[in-house]
Formats: structure tokens, sequence, C-alpha cells
């Protein structure tokens, strides 16, 4: 590697890192937040030196790519490798960069086994770069699986010509560019047919005798895992005799061996039972069983691969089946046992040390967050949700937090104006004008601004903006924290109140711009308090050097992107004070609750 | 005596007929004032109708200026309104014209394909809201190039649609189909529309034709129309030499039949830029199928059908390893109504830059032309389409690309210059070979204060171009751009400026833009993807 991308990686690496609220050890408060505003500095610094190692390095490099030399490339290579480990991802995004610029380049030369083995990095970088979409249904992120598949349709259409082509390793990025078409699929008997198909081709001895080198037997197991994957067609039906056996055979295959060990990896052994219940070789009572016995087996502080399935994945799954079996909502003991292992789940999830911080570790928060099932009885989702929010995205919630006291502030200062102005919004338009009202504008206005970028939770977008600007691509599915935010809020009970103020805070009052456009403003009866978080976001975010600037940009932008009725309030100097004051803060308040939890909570080093 | 008494006989005689002419002219009078009665009765009622939704919701829009969701209402109420009332004002404008003589029907050369594909577009959105089965045939279809009055025939056969759209409670089943049939030398043209909606009773079969007569059903209510539709389309007919035949009962649905003969060119098939060219077809529906192995077969074209965008990319990869690549790919009607089509018109563009794409669909071209452009859509061939449409759009496509005279993946440039500004000699290089298959003029310069002397030195007008680095040593793309465009002189504001740049932050980009670029191109240079920047900034 050249020195620019080692120490990209470093910087990477710290800012990790530093970013981890709970990593911050100090005796006492002051010099935990004198640290705390040390760390954001240094991330604020390290990222101005990571943007400018690129723009001065990486992408001149990449604008020679043509004249780049065969070592060049190699470092180019090892750099986007050590970026994406499949473990922890660094930086998928400079992964890919480099990537679909090596395949254009090795398009434009026509040189076919390379364009063979880039389309399979691509297709994985896109892999896992899409991971951050997962849950998200729009327009946006079906265009983005369809390039995957697309991507690895394409190299793994090379195997018509198996036997011309001679390098075996080009050979073997055929065969898993062909499984891979199965992960992007989201139709089940698509997967399994590709799965089929590639079962059949990796124990074919034609193929492996051209091929000799190649892991033939990884590929097999590989491959059984896959099709294994499409389990829930077991349950869905809808296919034919034989695929319902390649499936079967495959779950044998991958999950039997783990029943039979005395520490079977949970991974592997819940798939298994959920098999045999899928199948109807054991009912539901014994499954749930099973299932509440693997969670409570389980210590919380077990935090690798099986640790997170027993203790987060599989309360999720037996909240599902608490959800898609209305049976058990009425019995209190499932119910009991529900909201003790979603309990469990937060505590693994909250002390997970920064260092377990993987990517399965995102999904499975992504899990949570797309999955869990709200019910009288257990926690609420906007409990757990702000739980998670202050222990993964520390900065986050901070920003959420002054953007929620800007709101009350504000909100407030409009009650006093218009005491009718939120009356669209049924819950406030009941309340008799006077205290209580007004405290229910303000506490509401409060949440909005906590919950208007929570679709950026499950996304992860956290650390990469930490780390650098975004990509054009990336900007793109950061968009989508709108839509994501929204269909989660308003999937529960505990937080629909605040679903359009997820989706419509960067939309444009006039239309004109913004996004995304699945927000109508006039068709939601929340549009006013939508206006106000669009507002309060901007002055939050904006990066201007004062509170009066910010305001001023505002001002400058009512009518077309900020609502006049909106703007209008900052004529009032006290609430333009109060505005400044709220900066002046940096946030102290904020940092000192999070400072006591995390004392109270035991997990401050 | 006699003679006095003949005489007196004829004046009696002419003094009867004149009684009798006046007679009949009072009678005709009368009838005129009656008609004019029930004409100025039936359309003060219904203009008033339309009139009063849009003053009242004017003002109640006032009213409530600053309630953006009660104006939005206001106006969706008053664009219906509007739309109402001018579909009256015209169907008026017609039967004066019919009535007073001044209506024409044209004789001019028309695509049958186009025709029913525009009738359609019209159509099929209502059928939609009301979900309705709809569905449309063409049986033997020898004439595709027909004289006559298209427009008017379009709107005989979407009259007729809306009608069975309208008069069919909801999720209803409406045919449509069309044929042919020869005589005499003509081709006559059969428009079959049949749905099982309310019906109509025998006494009112009779009066069907006579203005502002409408159907009154308990299962419906809010039709809206003028009640001229019917009158109109009886004189169009007739003026056209056809015949309208309609079948209906209460409760039993409708069947209206109009045959119009036309006068037709034969078909002239130009094979000629097919031949020897292979053509993929991505089409899953296996009627569809039917109709391109049928068109194109008996054709004696090469082509293969694929039912599946993976299948697609699959077979041009394979073709591409051969050296027996695709001359072009038909996007057919199944290739994803929800947008799909685009990504994989997208993705195959930048897999195979020699690949001409064209789009076969029912949706208006109007509405996803941009869009199809953009992702590499070089041509569009309306559903219903039948083997001259067919086979003649593809040779279009085809001819277009090589004559350049269209969209097409690589743009003729004979006589546009362009100014690249690129310091790295190895891309300078690859861009001027890339660039020279579009046959422009191009001046190098290796930096951005080069770029901006050739640019002032040209003549106004003399780039229409220009390809700019960002990173660049003595001045950077950026300070280059905003000294062209800040130059005193006519074409500085507008001669169209591309980014080529590997620096891929969403920041450099919109910087790009900000300081006057009209895009940007990624480095290293995807072929396909200068193309169509190139083609579609000039």
């Amino acid at each position: 590697m050249h020195p620019y991308q080692e120490h990209y990686l470093e910087n990477v690496r710290e800012i990790a890192a530093l970013g981890d609220f709970y990593g911050i050890s100090a005796p006492d408060y002051e010099s935990w937040y004198e640290k705390q505003l040390q760390a954001k500095a240094r991330i604020a610094a390290l990222r101005e030196e990571n943007i400018a190692l690129l723009s001065g390095n990486l992408f001149p490099a990449l604008d020679g790519l043509h004249a780049a030399s065969e070592a060049d490339i190699a470092a180019l290579e090892e750099f986007a490798g050590a970026l994406m480990d499949w473990t922890t991802n660094l930086d998928c995004g400079i992964y890919l960069l480099i990537h679909d610029s090596l395949l254009s380049l090795y398009r434009f030369r026509r040189d076919r086994c390379r364009v063979i083995k880039e389309l399979y990095m691509v297709g994985m970088g896109l892999y896992y770069q899409g991971r951050s979409l997962q849950g998200i249904e729009s327009d946006a992120t079906k265009a983005f699986r369809f390039r995957n598949e697309m991507v690895f349709t394409e190299g793994g259409s090379y195997l018509k010509f198996f036997a011309e082509i001679a390098d075996e390793q080009t050979k073997g990025y055929i065969i898993r560019s062909l499984a891979n078409i199965a992960i992007c699929s989201s139709d089940l008997a698509r997967r399994v047919a590709i799965s089929k198909r590639v079962l059949q081709i990796v124990q074919d001895d034609y193929y492996r005798s051209l091929a000799p080198s190649l892991p033939w037997d990884t590929f097999l197991r590989r491959t059984h895992q896959q099709m294994s994957s499409n389990r829930a067609v077991l349950s869905k039906g809808g296919l034919g005799a034989d695929e319902l056996a390649a499936v079967l055979e495959s779950c044998e295959v991958v999950f039997k061996p783990e029943s039979d060990t005395r520490t079977p990896n949970v991974r592997w052994l819940w798939p298994y039972y959920e098999m045999e219940y899928s199948c109807g070789f054991v009912d539901l009572p014994t499954t749930l069983a099973r299932m509440e016995r693997l969670i409570e087996d389980c210590p919380y502080d077990s935090y690798d691969v099986s640790g997170l399935y027993a203790n987060v994945q599989l309360p999720i799954y037996y909240g599902r089946l608490v959800r898609d079996n209305p049976a058990l909502q009425t019995k209190r003991e499932h119910i009991r046992f529900l909201d003790r292992a979603y309990r469990k789940m937060m505590r693994t999830l909250l002390t997970c040390p920064a260092d377990g911080f993987t990517d399965f570790f995102f999904y499975n928060i992504c899990l949570v967050i797309t999955d869990f099932f709200e019910i009288d009885g257990v926690e609420s989702y906007r409990d757990i949700t702000t739980k998670l929010m202050k222990r993964l995205t520390g900065n986050l919630y901070i920003r959420s937090r002054r953007a929620g006291e800007l709101m009350r502030l504000c909100a407030a200062a409009i009650y006093r104006s218009d005491p009718a102005f939120f009356d669209d919004i049924d819950f406030l338009r009941v309340l008799p004008n006077g205290a209580e009202k007004e405290k229910a504008v303000a506490d509401y206005a409060e949440q909005c601004g906590l919950y208007h970028d929570f679709g950026l939770i499950k996304m992860n977008f956290e650390r990469l903006c930490q780390t650098r600007e975004l990509f054009e691509g990336e900007m793109r599915m950061y968009e989508l924290h709108t839509i994501s935010g929204h269909d989660d809020l308003a999937a529960r009970r505990s937080t629909a109140i605040y679903a359009d103020a997820a989706l419509g805070h960067h939309s444009w009052y006039n239309g004109a711009d913004g996004y995304p456009k699945a927000y109508v403003r006039n068709a939601s009866p929340m549009r006013q308090m939508t206006d106000l978080v669009a507002v309060v976001a901007y002055l939050n975010d904006c990066g201007a050097a004062s509170a009066r600037e910010a305001i001023a940009s505002v001002i400058a932008q009512e009518h077309s992107r900020f609502s006049p009725l909106i703007t209008a309030i900052f004529s009032d100097e006290t609430l333009q004070a109060e505005i400044e004051a709220v900066f002046a803060r940096q946030d102290e308040p904020c940092y000192r609750e999070l400072y006591h939890e995390l004392a109270g909570s035991g997990q401050k080093n | 005596m006699e003679e006095s008494t003949l005489a007196l006989k004829q004046q009696n005689e002419e003094l009867r007929r004149e009684n009798e002419s006046l007679r009949l002219r009072l009678t005709e009078a009368q009838n005129a004032n009656l008609a004019k009665e029930s004409f100025l009765s039936n359309m003060s009622h219904d203009i008033r109708t339309p009139m009063n939704a849009i003053v009242g919701m004017t003002a109640l829009a006032k009213k409530h200026i600053d309630e953006k969701g009660r104006v939005s209402d206001a106006l969706d109420k008053i664009e219906i309104a509007s739309s109402h009332l001018l579909s009256l004002i015209n169907d008026v404008l017609d039967m004066s014209r019919i009535n007073s003589g001044r209506m024409t029907v044209a004789e001019e050369l028309f695509s049958l394909g186009d025709l029913l594909h525009e009738t359609l577009t019209i159509v099929r959105p209502q059928a939609e809201q009301r979900q309705h089965a709809f569905r449309f045939d063409a049986e033997d279809i020898f004439a595709e190039s027909l004289y006559g009055d298209a427009l008017r025939l379009r709107q005989i056969y979407v009259n007729i649609i809306n009608n069975a759209v309208k008069y069919t409670p909801e999720h209803g089943e409406i045919a449509v189909s069309v044929s042919q049939e020869e005589s005499d030398g003509r081709c006559v043209l059969v428009f079959t529309c049949r749905d099982n909606g309310v019906g109509m009773s025998k006494d009112f079969l009779q009066r069907i034709f006579d203005p502002f007569e409408r159907v009154s059903s308990s299962t419906l209510s809010g039709v809206e129309g003028t009640g001229l539709g019917m009158s109109i389309v009886k004189k169009l007919i007739d003026a056209m030499g056809g015949t309208i035949a309609i079948e209906s009962a209460p409760g039993h649905g409708t069947e209206v039949i109009i045959r119009t003969p036309l006068r037709f060119e034969s078909v002239r098939l130009n094979t000629g830029p097919l031949e020897g060219r292979r053509i993929l077809i991505i089409e899953a529906d296996e009627a569809m199928q039917e109709l391109y192995r049928r068109y194109l077969g008996e054709a004696g074209l090469l082509f293969t059908i694929v039912p599946s965008s993976s299948a697609a990319v699959s077979a041009i990869t394979e073709a591409d390893f051969r050296g027996e690549g695709f001359s072009c790919a038909v996007l057919g009607r199944s290739v994803g109504r929800d947008g799909s089509m685009f990504e994989l018109a997208s993705y195959l563009h930048k897999a195979d830059s020699t690949l001409t794409l064209v789009m076969v669909s029912d949706l208006n071209w109007g509405e996803i032309e941009y869009r199809a452009n953009r992702s590499g859509i070089s041509a569009f061939i309306p559903i219903p389409f039948f083997r001259k449409s067919l086979i003649n759009g593809l040779a279009h496509a085809l001819q277009s690309v090589e004559s350049s005279d269209a969209v097409s993946a690589v743009p003729d440039l004979t006589g546009r210059r362009i100014l690249l500004a690129e310091d790295n000699d190895i891309n300078r290089e690859i861009a001027c070979e890339i660039l020279s298959v579009t046959k422009a003029a191009v001046d190098c310069a290796a930096n951005g204060r080069e770029a901006v002397d050739l640019f002032l030195g040209s003549a106004v007008g003399g780039y229409d171009l220009i390809l700019m680095d960002i990173q660049m040593p003595v001045m950077d793309g950026y300070a280059a751009v905003a000294q062209i465009r800040a130059a005193a002189r006519e074409d500085a504001g507008s001669v169209p400026i591309f980014a080529m740049t590997a620096n891929a932050f969403a920041e450099d980009i919109a910087r790009a833009r900000a300081c006057g670029m009209n895009g940007h191109i990624a480095k290293p240079i995807d072929v396909n993807l200068l193309m169509q920047t190139l083609r579609q900034a000039l």
C-alpha cells in the first residue's frame, strides 16, 4: 500500500474508536466532557485530513488509472481490501469506487479475465453497501438491488465459456458471481432456482476437472448455506416438490450437524429447528420452548456471532411468531417471555464493546429496528430505539436532542402568537387553548425533533459521515433515511405520530426541490409541524458560523424551501436569543445526561 | 267563364302550395325554435354546473389562501370543472361545424399502430382507475398505412371506449378489437368495443344519436358528459362513409361496431438495415413473443427472445464473448413497468456501447422520453405494433444510429468542435481517441489557463462543448470555468461544459455545478457515458 493509503486506514480506525462515546474513560464528568469535546474536534480534523488524502492522492490515482503501473493497481486493490474485509467494512464506498474504476479500465482494455474479477468485486461491494438499505422499500432501493443482481449476472454469464477461460481464479469468480445472484434477488423462487443450478455445477466433475485448484467443497458448502437461507419457502409454499426437496436437503446439510454437537452454534441450530417447525415435524409449543431455551441458555454478554444470534435475532424471531400467531398474544406467559427476551436483547446490544461493532452487529441492529414487535406488556419501540440511539449513534442523539430543544422553543413561540396554528393535528385540536395545550404542542414538537433523523440509526451512516464527505451515490442512499425513518416509526403505535416529521423534513415548502417525493405536504395533517422540523433541522446542521447567520439563511429561503408561516417567528428577538443560547451551551446538558446514564449502567470505563 | 274558373283554380292551387310551404316553414321554424330552446336549456344547465364549481371554488380558495391543503383541493376541483367545460365547448363547436356543413374530413396518410396507441394511451388510465379488465386485440391487419382523418377516428374511438368505461360499473370488462376487411380495393377498418356495463333499452337506442341524450341508470351515478358525443360520432362516421351498429340490452352490456372504408398503401418492409444483424428481444409475455416470432421470423431476420433482464445480460455477455454481438435489443412490454426497464437499459448501455436499445411499450412516450433517453434507449415502438411498424421501427432505429440523425450510440458530431482540457497525456490521448469516432474536431488544452485562452481566442460559437478536467496544474477546472462563464461574449454562458474528474465527493459534483458546469463525467472515462453525455448536450 502507498503511505497515503496506510494513513487513511489509520485515520478511519481512529475515528471508529473516538466515535464510541463509551470508549472514552475519565475519572469524573467534567474531564469526560472535556475529552468528548476533544474527541469531537479530533474527529473533525481527521475527517478533513481524510478528504485531503483522497482528493490529493486517491482521486488523482484513479484519474491516471490508464497509465497506472501494475504495482499501483495492486496497491489500490490492497487498499480496497483493507477497507472492506467482510467483517468490519471500514469504508465500503471507497472499495466500490476503486473496483468500479478498475471495471471501467478493464472494459476499456477488453481484458476479459479482469472484467470478470471486477464484476465479482463490484457485486460484493454493492451487496455490502446495500445492507444499509435493509428494510427500506423504495424505487431507489429496487434500482440498487437490480444493479447488484445484474453485475453478478454478467459475471456468472461467463459460465458458458468456462472451458475456454484458462485462468482458474477467474473461473472461481464466475462460479461465485453466479451463486451470488441469489443473494440479490428478492424472488424466492428465483433464488432457489439459482442455488439449485449452482449446486449441480459445483458437484459436476466436468467443471471440477476444468479448474481442479478451486476450493470446490467450500463452494459447495456456501451454496448449501445460500440455499438453506431460502427456508421461508417451506412455510410460504408456492414451489414444486423438487425445489422444496432441494431446500430441505441443504438445510439438512448445513444445520443437522450442529444439532448433534454438544455446543451447537445457535446460528445454525435455530434454522434447523425452524425448518422442522415449517415442515410440521414439530408443533408451535415445542418450537417456542426450544427458542426460549436457546435464548435463556446464552449469556447476555456473548457478543460473538452465535451469541448475537441467540440474544438478538432469536428474540426478534420470537416476536415474529407472536405477531403471526394472534392466539399467542392473549397468553400472558408468552408476552412475559417476549418482554424478558427483548430486555436481554437490549442488554446485549447496549453493553457490546465498540470492538464488537462489526457488520454483523449492525445487521442485528437493523433487524431490531425493522422487525421489533410492539405490543402491550413489552417495552415500547420508542424507548428501545431511544436507548439504541444513545448507545450506537451518540452524535446523532446529541444533535437530535438539540433539534428537540430548538423545536420546543420555536413551537412555544408559534403557540404564543397563534394557539390554533397546529390545529390540523387531531390530538392537538381537541385540547382547549391554555397551559395544557401549550405543553402538548411543545412536547410533541420536541419529540419530532428527536426522531426526525430516526432513519439514520439503522442505516449506519454516522461513522461514514464522520470519516469523510459522501460520494454522490452514497448521498442518494443517505436521502433514503427519510423513508426508512418514516416507515419504521409509522408501523408502531408509540412512534407513529413522529413519522411525517421523519419523512418530510428535507422536502421544500414550494415542492421545487428537496426529497423524498413520497412526502406530499398538502396531504399531511402534520405538515405545519413538519415545516417547523425542516427549519430546525436546517438551523441545526447548516454549519453557519453563528445562530444569527443560520436564521438569516433560513429567512433568505422563505417561500421556497421554508414556510413563510414558520420563518415569521424569527422576527421575535427573544426567540433568537434563546436559540443562540442553545448553541452556546454546546450540548453540555445532553452530555451530562449521557454520562450519568453511563455511570448508572456501569458501562463507563 | 271557363278560363276564369281555370285561372281561379290555378290561383287556389298556388295559394294552397304557398300555404303548405308556409306551414312547413312554420313547423321548421317552430322545430328550430324548440331545438334552440332545448339546446339553450340543456346548455345553460351543462355550462352553469361546471361554472358554479369554478366560481365557487375560486372564491373558497381566495378565502383560505394561506391554507395550502384547501387551496390545492379547490384547484383540483376547478381543474376538473374546467376540463369538463372545455370538452363541452369543443363538442358544441363540433356540432356547430357539422350542422353548418363546415366540417371536413381529412384524407391523409396515417399509421394504424400510432392511431391505436394514442387511443389506448388516452383511455387506459380511466379504465384502470375504474378497475376494469381492459383487453385489446388486433386481427388480420394487412394495411398499416391508411388514408383518412386519424384525428377524427381517434375522437370516435375514444368517445366509444370512454362511454364503455363510464357506463360499466367498477371491475367490469371491456374488450376492444380492430380488424380489417378488403372491399372494392379499400380497407374496411372494423372497430369493435364490447362491455358488460349497464346497457341500453331499445327505446333509448332509437334516440342515441340525438343531441343531449344520456343513459340514466340507478347503478351509476355522477357519470359526466355533454350528451353530444354520440351525435358527433354518428355524423363523423357518416361523413367518412362508414357505418355504426350498436347492440345492447339493459343489464347485458353493449357492443358497438364501427366500419370505416379507407384507402390504404401496401406494406413496404424495410428489412435492409436489419439483414445480417442480430436482434435481442426481452419479453416474458408469451403472446407478445409469438408476435415477434411471427413478424421477424417471416421476414427472415436473426433474432433471439429471452424472458428476463438477467437472461438478456447473459445473452449479451455470451454473444460478446463469441464476437457475435447483438446490434439491437428490444426492451419489451413485460420488462418492468415499475421502472426497472430503465435500470436494465442503463446497465446494457454501459456494458455494450454498440447496442441500439429500442423500447416497445404501451406507455405514453412523451411522458417517459427524457428518462428513456437518459437510460440509453434510442427509439420507441408503440404498442400495438404490426409487421410493418415493428420491422420498419427497428430498421429506422438502426439506420438512425448509423446515420446519426437521431439518438444513437455514437453521435455524429461532424462540423462540431470540442475543447478538451486534460493535463494527463494518456488520458488526453484516450479521450481524443474516443472522441474521434464522433468525427468532432477536438482542441486540447493541458491546463485550465490554456483552456481559457483557447476559448477566448476562438470565434463566438466556435466551441460546441467543453470537457474540463478538474485537477490541473497552473489553473484548475473550477477556476477555468469561472473565467469562461464570466467572459464578456455571447456564448460564455451557454456553451455546455462538463467536468471530467475522478473526484467522487457529492460536494465536488455540486461545486462543479455551482461554478457553472452542466454536468459531471466520472473518470476513468466510461465510453458509453461520454457518448450519452455528448448526445444529450449536442
